[in-house]
């Protein structure tokens, strides 16, 4: 408790309340871009934090965080586009109440489901992040193998089509992660001859690479513009507020429901906002009066989508701070930062650096309250720079920020190269089927997965089947069960529809507004 | 454009020469820090096979759609690696100006030819979003940018 007011006093000032004002807007200017995604967003601001100490970089980049996962809602409801891919549920409803002239109550209600949904996440945090912390103490190397797998099959399973253009990712991911010098053995592995390879590939080059170049050269490709006629803002701010507050707060339990799907599916390592929102939407509808008005403008719908993504930036720090395992996409950028500032995720985050991790996770607490004055007041005018700045202008900026962010990593152009490369080959492969997620998860993971394997290999050399040692516990035989069961999960529903006894669902009719 | 292709074969087929890429070098490498890399290459070749397999009994599409302008895609890739190329020759500030501005134009282009009117508009603009950030990186954040040439 003493550290927690402590952390709130430290974030209680005039600095630090700038930081996350900051952070909010730039997030939401970035988020309501369309196709730059919160990932994205993190990414390309991450050099202006390595000047500023731990907390306040930290408080800047949760803040962006979550303006940005907010922000996506924005370009979702006015022009049917999904500034983040957490936003695309919001745009099954979003969109066809802007076209009935109800934007306000639409962006009203993404409002207020977001900042709800973001206070429920922090609150979440607060109450499962230390026990979680705790349970954290008795992973040893053979369940946090188990663990890293267990992330792996899901973000496999949840992020692409197929299943097996999933796990290849992830293999891709884990063999790219294996560049330089081996944890365990310390032998240089895969540099073919070239020196600045023996760090290896840093995570944030893969990660601005492969999500930032294939949308810069998609962009160009199609030589997208803005579309400021599909999207007016009509209707009065103020009743809008009033009147969505009343129907969010009047009947509480699609709100209730959609931040308890959310903080569940957020607690998954590698499932991410777009996964958390489709869910809640889905369920939103199921459990409606009214399912048949969904897609047609349903203010439901937005407040599904929207409530669930926000708990979903606060939520999937859980399993980030307590096992190091990225609950999203956007949270492996954080820890990069926690790895830059030598903070290890796990039980120590808690005690000895219990301030700065509390600090943190209160900031994200204020983002989400900084969300309704910036979001309502600014959104008119966000809505004119973002829809309105010309493509030809936007692109070259994004590509120049992000080769300066990738430079700035480590002062190195092999790094911009590397960045570049993979961004390349990320959009090709995504042409194929290869999605980015898996690949950056494989990466995460992949190291985690290792030490574990290694670590466990070697204190089992003398046994006679070595292997058996990573199911030598109950915790890591109820991990490996759980591996089991979320691959058995994902192929099964394929298995009953091909053999008939399950009939197709037909998506199409359900999701098209 | 849509291309006919196979993409479960593609797939397939580009996990088996990543995996080739990195068996190759693996001889040189004590035992701990091969176990893992091994074990991740066997299952690549493995989920690559039945891609393969898959491609020729129950392949997932057989076309790819590549939206937009070809000639673009490849001409923003081209720019992309001739930036990283040209900072290293002429410094950042001078090849990201002329990049910058070259690019901006080219892109324009797919609105309606460029004036020469519009062009000198443009040079303050450019100006002040390249002079933004890179006062902010040197200056602000202490990031030695590359001067190539002029060093």
């Amino acid at each position: 408790m003493d550290m927690l007011l402590e952390a709130l006093f430290s974030i209680l000032t005039l600095e630090g309340l700038v930081t996350i004002l900051c952070g909010v807007t730039a997030g939401l200017f970035i988020g309501a871009l369309p196709g730059l995604t919160a990932t994205m967003a993190l990414a390309v601001l991450l050099p202006f934090t390595f000047t500023m100490s731990p907390l306040q970089g930290l408080m800047a980049l949760g803040a962006v965080y979550m303006g940005a996962i907010y922000g996506g809602a924005f370009t979702a409801i006015l022009i049917n586009t999904p500034g983040t891919p957490s936003s695309i549920a919001t745009t099954f409803d979003g969109y066809p109440m802007a076209r009935q002239g109800r934007a306000y109550e639409a962006l009203a209600a993404a409002t207020i489901a977001s900042v709800v949904g973001g206070i429920v996440g922090v609150a979440f945090l607060l109450l499962l992040a230390p026990p979680l912390a705790r349970l954290a103490v008795v992973f040893g190397p053979a369940e946090m193998f188990w663990v890293a797998l267990l992330g792996l099959t899901l973000v496999a399973s949840l992020s692409s089509g197929s299943l097996l253009k999933g796990l290849l990712g992830g293999c891709i991911g884990m063999l790219l992660s294996t560049i330089g010098v081996s944890p365990i053995g310390g032998e240089t592995r895969f540099i073919f001859g070239i020196p600045a390879l023996q760090g290896g590939i840093a995570l944030i080059v893969a990660l601005i690479g492969l999500f930032v170049v294939p949308e810069l050269i998609s962009m160009a490709a199609q030589g997208r513009g803005a579309l400021p006629e599909s999207g007016k803002l009509q209707g009065g701010a103020g009743s809008a507020i009033g009147r969505m507050g009343r129907h969010i707060f009047g009947k509480p339990i699609n709100l209730i429901r959609s931040c308890i799907i959310g903080q569940i599916i957020a607690i998954i390592p590698g499932a991410g906002g777009n996964v958390t929102s489709l869910v809640a939407y889905n369920e939103a509808r199921r459990f409606s009066r009214d399912p048949a008005s969904f897609g047609k403008g349903n203010v439901d719908g937005v407040i599904a989508s929207e409530s669930s993504n926000n708990v979903m930036v606060a939520g999937s720090m859980v399993p980030l701070l307590t096992l190091g395992i990225p609950g999203a996409p956007p949270d492996a950028i954080i820890l990069g930062v926690l790895l830059m500032h030598g903070l290890r995720p796990g039980l120590d985050l808690f005690t000895e650096t219990g301030v700065l991790t509390n600090g943190f996770i209160l900031s994200m607490g204020f983002a989400a309250m900084f969300l309704l004055p910036v979001g309502l007041l600014g959104g008119r005018l966000i809505h004119r720079v973002v829809v309105k700045t010309p493509f030809y202008f936007l692109l070259p900026s994004i590509a120049m920020v992000t080769i300066l962010g990738t430079y700035a990593l480590r002062n190195s152009m092999i790094d911009v190269f590397i960045m570049l490369l993979l961004g390349t080959a990320g959009y090709f492969l995504r042409l194929i089927g290869i999605q980015a997620a898996p690949i950056v998860l494989g990466m995460i993971l992949g190291v985690i997965a290792e030490k574990g394997y290694v670590q466990t290999m070697l204190v089992a050399v003398v046994d006679p089947i070595p292997w058996l040692r990573l199911v030598a516990n109950p915790l890591s035989i109820v991990l490996a069960c759980l591996v089991v069961l979320s691959v058995a999960t994902t192929l099964l529903p394929g298995w009953l529809e091909r053999s008939g006894r399950m009939a197709k669902v037909d998506s199409d009719e359900e999701k098209s507004p | 454009m849509t291309l006919r292709l196979n993409t479960d074969f593609a797939a397939g087929l580009f996990g088996l020469l990543f995996a080739a890429i990195l068996w190759f070098p693996r001889e040189s490498m004590g035992r701990l820090s091969i176990i893992f890399p091994r074990a991740i290459l066997v299952i690549t070749v493995a989920l690559s096979l039945a891609l393969i397999v898959k491609a020729f009994t129950k392949p997932a599409a057989r076309e790819v759609t590549i939206e937009g302008n070809p000639r673009r895609l490849l001409m923003m890739i081209a720019v992309l690696f001739a930036w990283w190329y040209a900072i290293d020759l002429l410094g950042f500030l001078l090849a990201t100006a002329i990049v910058f501005f070259g690019l901006t134009w080219y892109l324009a282009n797919v609105e309606g030819a460029v004036s020469g009117r519009r062009l000198v508009q443009w040079v303050p603009i450019v100006a002040v979003l390249i002079g933004v950030f890179y006062l902010a990186f040197t200056e602000v954040l202490s990031v030695r940018l590359p001067t190539g040439i002029w060093s």
